[in-house]
């Protein structure tokens, strides 16, 4: 297992489009920022405002999951359908034959670059989000005092993100689609779904993946796709409850995935 | 060839060895041994099953119905695979923003041999020069000879080869056939296969043939090119009159061609060299068109039936 964990971690590391989805957490949390001190601002003659609550300090903290939501999953979904676009699953499963192996360390590999990505949003937290807060008038330890609540929530949910984007891909195999898809079902399909069953229903459509991401990531999400989506009344899970949901969705589409389309014959 | 300890042959056997693709029967009923120390073809045309039969042999495609296996045992059962075993079954499975060194470093790595293989081997298959370039950027002998390297990070006992010429050029032809060569003559397995009879004829010592996914033949090269009836025999000399004359006594049929050409049926060169030395008959040339490895693929695998596949491994 260590030999094929080996393998996958130079395999991704040498993989250009790995990079550029983690270089683009960056700028994508940076976004996230703007959208914390928009919902904190907004009155007259503050169109941005410091961070003056204990929840939007929290945002402010977690205002990478807006990058994570759109990015770990990507990154999953090219973990394993790279392979599959450049034919190297043949080479892969020769060398290590046993097929639960090579996906068990794309698992790893996966949250490990999930991990990565996270942890590049709160550099851009630190970066540019907290001299922007003490700028307007905030102050940084105010911030950084809700690293406990923030971190091993979002942390998680960037790991199982990931892992969903993982799985998702080793159930589509095309590369392209499984981007596409990826990105339209964060941005556009969850909300609007959410939207419409919140509309047509009254129904709490919290449990989809970056919904039930945001929940375990603690509530902190803002932007396109994170927040409540389904105006006031909207709820999130609980965190544990998301948490759950999160790990579902993780592990069904992967285990589907690995039954459907990983064990088949490599023609 | 530095890795490990010096190389074991092991052998190779197929059983009863069956793949449907749905309503497709691309392999049917193969039973084969491949033999250490020996480089051995697998012979067949475009599309009769020689592909997915070795895709069977690495746990790639799962049979249907019978077993392959290396020293008795399922690939995916063996110890170190990749020490065992090396395979070139495509040049195009590369990610081509990778470099070759780290193409090979990653498979190393996956395999569990050390980092200083990839640069052994690169060396080893003549890429050298070019560990640094991107794989994007090579031309398909290239990629085939990296393909090689990457099966010989294990230093494996036996090579699985499919079609391993495509793309070389002819130097690449040369070098692959004196590497194949000197790897059988270590003592490793080798089976190769490929459609390229005229290359096989001159790198092989056993073949199988194969057709429509059914074993057609094998045995040893002298096997299975030995008494077979299609063989012509072409004599030109200033004397056709006096060699028809020596033929019809010998009861060996022939035709003139032209004034100095005669063609003999039936015949090999060991049964008419004798026969026109004794007689004293002057030669320019004598040629043998057939009974070779190409016409014994062409017999069997058009279903004309050359002959019985029990006949030619007894």
């Amino acid at each position: 297992m260590i030999d094929a964990l080996r393998a996958e971690l130079l395999k991704i590391r040498s993989t250009p489009g790995a990079w550029v989805i983690f270089g683009l957490g960056f700028p994508l949390a940076v976004l996230g920022l703007l959208f914390v001190f928009a919902a904190s601002g907004g009155f007259p003659g503050h169109t941005f405002y410091f961070a003056d609550s204990t929840r939007l300090q929290r945002e402010l903290l977690g205002a990478g999951y807006f990058a994570i939501e759109v990015l770990a999953p990507i990154l999953g979904v090219l973990c394993i359908t790279s392979e599959y676009r450049h034919k190297t699953l043949t080479t892969s499963l020769v060398l290590v034959p046993v097929r639960p192996r090579v996906l068990g360390a794309k698992v790893v590999v996966t949250a490990f670059w999930s991990i990565l990505i996270a942890a590049l949003t709160l550099v851009a937290v630190g970066a540019v989000g907290l001299p922007w807060n003490n700028a307007l008038g905030g102050a940084a330890t105010q911030v950084t005092d809700q690293a406990g609540a923030v971190l091993p929530g979002l942390l998680a949910s960037a790991v199982l993100l990931g892992l969903f984007g993982l799985g998702f891909g080793t159930l589509v195999k095309n590369q392209i689609a499984g981007i596409l898809i990826t990105i339209g079902g964060t941005l556009i399909l969850e909300p609007l779904l959410i939207g419409l069953a919140h509309a047509i229903f009254h129904y709490n459509l919290n449990w989809l993946p970056n919904r039930a991401g945001a929940a375990l990531a603690g509530d902190v999400a803002r932007g396109i796709g994170g927040g409540g989506g389904g105006g006031g009344a909207f709820r999130l899970l609980t965190w544990w409850q998301g948490g759950l949901v999160m790990l579902l969705w993780g592990l069904v589409p992967l285990t589907i995935g690995y039954f459907t389309t990983f064990r088949r014959d490599v023609t | 060839m530095t890795a490990g300890a010096s190389p074991r042959g092991l052998p190779i056997e197929f059983t009863g060895l069956s793949k449907h693709f749905g309503p497709v029967l691309a392999v049917d009923n193969l039973s084969f041994t491949v033999e250490p120390g020996r480089v051995t073809g697998f012979l067949g045309p475009n599309g009769s099953g020689k592909t997915t039969t070795l895709r069977m042999l690495l746990g790639l495609v799962h049979p249907s119905a019978g077993t392959a296996t290396i020293a008795g045992r399922n690939y995916q059962d063996l110890e170190n695979p990749s020490s065992t075993v090396g395979a070139v079954l495509e040049a195009t499975s590369f990610h081509p923003a990778r470099r070759a060194r780290t193409h090979l470093r990653m498979a190393a790595r996956a395999g569990g041999h050390p980092d200083k293989r990839a640069d052994e081997v690169l060396d080893l298959v003549g890429l050298k020069g070019d560990a640094k370039r991107k794989v994007g950027g090579f031309s398909m002998g290239m990629r085939q000879r990296l393909e090689l390297a990457t099966a010989l990070l294990g230093d494996p006992d036996v090579l699985i080869l499919d079609e391993p010429s495509n793309g070389l050029d002819p130097q690449g032809i040369v070098w692959l056939r004196d590497f194949m060569r000197y790897l059988a003559g270590e003592g490793r397995t080798v089976l190769v296969s490929s459609h390229l009879l005229a290359e096989m004829a001159q790198t092989i010592d056993d073949a199988v043939i194969v057709s429509f996914g059914q074993l057609k033949a094998q045995g040893t090269l002298e096997e299975i090119t030995k008494g077979l009836t299609g063989i012509v025999m072409r004599a030109r000399t200033p004397e056709a009159d006096r060699l028809g004359d020596v033929l019809t006594k010998a009861g060996i049929a022939f035709r003139r061609l032209t004034n100095e050409e005669v063609a003999m049926d039936g015949v090999t060169p060991e049964q008419i060299g004798p026969l026109l030395a004794s007689n004293q008959i002057v030669l320019y040339e004598l040629t043998r068109d057939g009974g070779d490895l190409e016409s014994v693929f062409l017999s069997l695998t058009s279903g004309l039936g050359f002959a019985d596949v029990n006949t030619l491994s007894s």
